[in-house]
C-alpha cells in the first residue's frame, strides 16, 4: 500500500514551472528521501503534498486522501516540520504544543497527554515552561518535530530535520526518525545531507523540477556506477592493472590511492578469481572491500548530467 | 469559531508577554484621555487676558446662554472628544501589525496553515484578537473621560454638551467599525511589508479623516449631531465591508505561503 501517490503532479507560478509532471509512489511505512539542489522545487512539492498550495495539473493522494477534494483530511493525516521551526518564541514549549494540539482538534485531556508524551520522548519535559526563545536551536528543532507528531499523522514531512544541529542532537533526531519508521509511520524526508539519506531512507528521489531518478540507495549506486571491489595492495597498484584487466569478466579496472577499483557484474562470484589471480601473480593484498560510491557521487552525476 | 478562539487565546497570551508593546498600546489612549481632562480643567483657571470671546454661538447653538468659562470648556471638551477616535485606529494597528508581521518574520504561519484550520478562522481570530482590546480600551478611555469631565467641568450643561448624543452614537456604533477597518487595513498593509513599524507608519494615514473632523469642528463647519453620527456609521459600515472583502482576498493560504515570504 502506498502512503503517497502522485500522477503528473505539476505546479507553475505564472510562467515558471516549479514542479513538472511528478509521478511517484511512496510505500507506507518507508522513509522516502527527497533530494535535489536549492530551488529545485522540493519545498513546493512538500507544500503540494500537504495541501498547502493547489496543483496546477495532475493528481495525488496522501494517506488515502485526494489532494484538492479532501484537503482537510490531508491536513489531519500529515505532519510537517518546516525548514525553519516556526515556533512562537514568547510562549513556552508547553503553550506552543497545546496551541497546535487544539488546532488539530484534540480535546483538552488528549492534548495534554500527547504534549507530555512527545516532550518526554524528545527530552524537553523539564524545559516545558521555558519560553521557546530561550531554548537552543536543537531543542527548538525537537519541539517542532513534536508539534508535527501531536495528532499522530500517518505521513510525516520533514524538511531538513538535522540542518544546523550539533552532531549529538542530529544523531538523536536521526535515531528518532528510525523509531518513527519502526512504528509504521511514513516519512518524507527532504534534506541536503546525503549520508543521512543513505542511513535512513528506503527510497531516494533525486529531483530537479522533475523526477530525475527514484530508487533505493543501493540500486542507484549499482545502476550508475556498477558493482565492484576495491583491493588495496602494497606497492604501486599500476603494475597489477593489466593482470586484472586480462580476466574476461572484469568490466573495468583503475588504480586509485594504492588500490585497484575493479568493476564486476557479480562480485560475490568473481572476487575469489580476481584475488587468486592477483596473489598468484605476486601481489600482496592488504584489504578487500565492496566498491561503494557515496550517494553524493550518485547525486552529482545525476544532477550534473541533467544540467548538461 | 472554536478555532478562531484558539487563535485569539494564543494571540493574547503572546501579547501579554510583550511588555514594550503593551506600553505602546497603553500610552496613546492614556494621553488622549487624560490630556483633555487636564486641559478642560485648566481652562477655568486661565488668566483674564486669555479670555478672548470667540463667536461660539455661530459655531454651535449649544453655546447659547453659556458663560464664557462654560463655552471654553465645552469647546475644548468637544474638540478633544473627537480625538478619542484615534484610539480605535491606533490600538488595533499596533496589535495587528505585530500579530501578522510577527508571524511572517518568525515563519509561524506555515505550520499553522498545515493544520485543519481555515484561513477564514485564522483571519477572524486575528481580527478579534486585535479588535476586542481596541474597542474595550476605547470604551474604557471614554468612560474615564466622561467621569473626569464630570469632575472638572464647571456645570452639568457643559458635560451634557460634550457627552452629546452624537458623540455617544459615534462611540457605540462607529468605534467598532473603525476598529474593523483598521484591522483589515493592517492585514492588507502587513502583506506587503516585513516590519511592524513600517506598517504602522503607513497606517498613520488613517488618522487624516479624524483630523478632518477635528478641524471641521474647530472651524465650526461640522457639528457632531446624532444624524451626522448615524450617517458616518453607515459610510463606515460600507467601508468596513469593503475592507473585510479585501482582507479575505489577500489572506489566502496560497498567497501567504508563496508571496508573503
Amino acid at each position: 500500500m502506498n502512503a503517497i501517490e502522485t500522477v503528473g503532479l505539476t505546479r507553475a507560478f505564472g510562467e515558471r514551472i516549479a514542479v513538472e509532471d511528478l509521478t511517484l509512489q511512496v510505500p507506507a511505512g518507508s522513509v522516502f528521501g527527497f533530494i535535489g539542489p536549492n530551488g529545485a522545487g522540493k519545498t513546493t512539492t512538500v507544500r503540494l503534498l500537504t495541501a498547502l498550495i493547489a496543483t496546477t495539473r495532475g493528481s495525488a493522494t496522501v494517506a488515502g486522501h485526494r489532494l484538492g477534494a479532501e484537503n482537510d483530511a490531508v491536513h489531519r493525516s500529515t505532519g510537517i516540520l518546516t525548514e525553519t521551526p516556526g515556533l512562537y518564541e514568547k510562549l513556552s514549549a508547553w503553550q506552543n504544543l497545546i496551541f497546535f494540539a487544539q488546532l488539530y482538534d484534540l480535546d483538552a485531556t488528549r492534548a495534554a497527554q500527547q504534549v507530555e508524551r512527545y516532550l518526554r520522548m524528545l527530552g524537553l519535559w523539564e524545559r516545558r515552561h521555558e519560553d521557546v526563545g530561550s531554548l537552543s536551536k536543537g531543542m527548538r528543532q525537537k519541539l517542532a518535530i513534536a508539534r508535527a507528531l501531536l495528532h499522530e499523522p500517518a505521513v510525516l514531512f520533514l524538511d531538513e530535520p538535522t540542518a544546523n544541529l550539533d552532531p549529538e542532537t542530529a544523531r538523536m533526531v536521526r535515531d528518532f526518525i528510525k523509531e518513527l519508521r519502526q512504528g509504521g509511520r511514513t516519512i518524507f524526508l527532504t534534506t541536503h545531507n546525503l549520508p543521512e539519506v543513505d542511513e535512513l531512507c528506503d527510497l531516494v528521489c533525486i529531483f530537479k523540477q522533475r523526477l530525475l531518478r527514484l530508487d533505493s540507495p543501493v540500486n542507484l549506486r549499482h545502476d550508475l556506477f556498477g558493482r565492484g571491489t576495491r583491493v588495496r595492495l602494497s606497492g604501486d597498484p599500476e603494475r597489477w592493472i593489466q593482470i586484472v584487466r586480462e580476466l574476461p569478466f572484469v568490466n573495468s579496472v583503475e588504480a586509485q590511492d594504492h588500490a585497484l577499483l575493479i568493476r564486476l557484474d557479480d562480485p560475490d562470484e568473481q572476487n575469489p578469481f580476481v584475488l587468486e589471480r592477483l596473489v598468484s601473480s605476486g601481489a600482496r593484498v592488504q584489504y578487500v572491500e565492496q566498491l561503494k560510491p557515496s550517494l553524493e557521487e550518485v547525486y552529482l552525476k545525476l544532477v550534473g548530467s541533467d544540467r548538461n | 469559531m472554536k478555532k478562531s478562539l484558539v487563535i485569539l487565546r494564543r494571540e493574547w497570551l503572546e501579547l501579554r508577554r510583550q511588555r514594550g508593546l503593551l506600553l505602546g498600546i497603553a500610552l496613546m489612549p492614556a494621553l488622549l484621555t487624560f490630556i483633555p481632562i487636564i486641559v478642560t480643567y485648566m481652562v477655568q483657571h486661565l488668566p483674564e487676558s486669555f479670555e478672548r470671546p470667540l463667536p461660539f454661538e455661530k459655531i454651535n447653538p449649544v453655546f447659547l446662554g453659556m458663560t464664557q468659562v462654560e463655552r471654553q470648556q465645552t469647546f475644548i471638551g468637544q474638540t478633544f472628544a473627537v480625538m478619542m477616535l484615534l484610539i480605535p485606529l491606533i490600538v488595533p494597528s499596533i496589535i495587528a501589525s505585530y500579530s501578522i508581521i510577527g508571524e511572517k518574520v518568525a515563519r509561524t504561519l506555515e505550520p499553522v496553515l498545515a493544520t485543519p484550520v481555515t484561513t477564514g478562522a485564522l483571519l477572524f481570530g486575528k481580527c478579534l484578537a486585535a479588535g476586542i482590546p481596541a474597542v474595550i480600551i476605547t470604551w474604557i478611555c471614554a468612560a474615564i473621560f466622561v467621569i473626569g469631565l464630570s469632575l472638572v467641568t464647571v456645570s452639568r450643561r457643559v458635560l451634557i454638551a460634550i457627552v452629546s448624543p452624537g458623540w455617544l452614537v459615534v462611540l457605540i456604533l462607529c468605534v467598532p467599525l473603525i476598529v474593523m477597518i483598521a484591522v483589515t487595513a493592517m492585514v492588507a498593509i502587513s502583506s506587503r511589508v516585513n516590519d511592524p513599524r513600517t506598517a504602522q507608519q503607513i497606517s498613520a494615514v488613517a488618522v487624516v479623516p479624524v483630523l478632518m473632523i477635528f478641524l471641521g469642528q474647530l472651524a465650526g463647519l461640522l457639528i457632531l449631531s446624532p444624524l451626522l453620527a448615524l450617517g458616518a456609521a453607515v459610510i463606515l459600515a460600507v467601508l468596513a465591508l469593503a475592507s473585510i472583502s479585501l482582507a479575505i482576498r489577500i489572506f489566502q493560504r496560497e498567497v501567504i505561503l508563496t508571496r508573503w515570504t
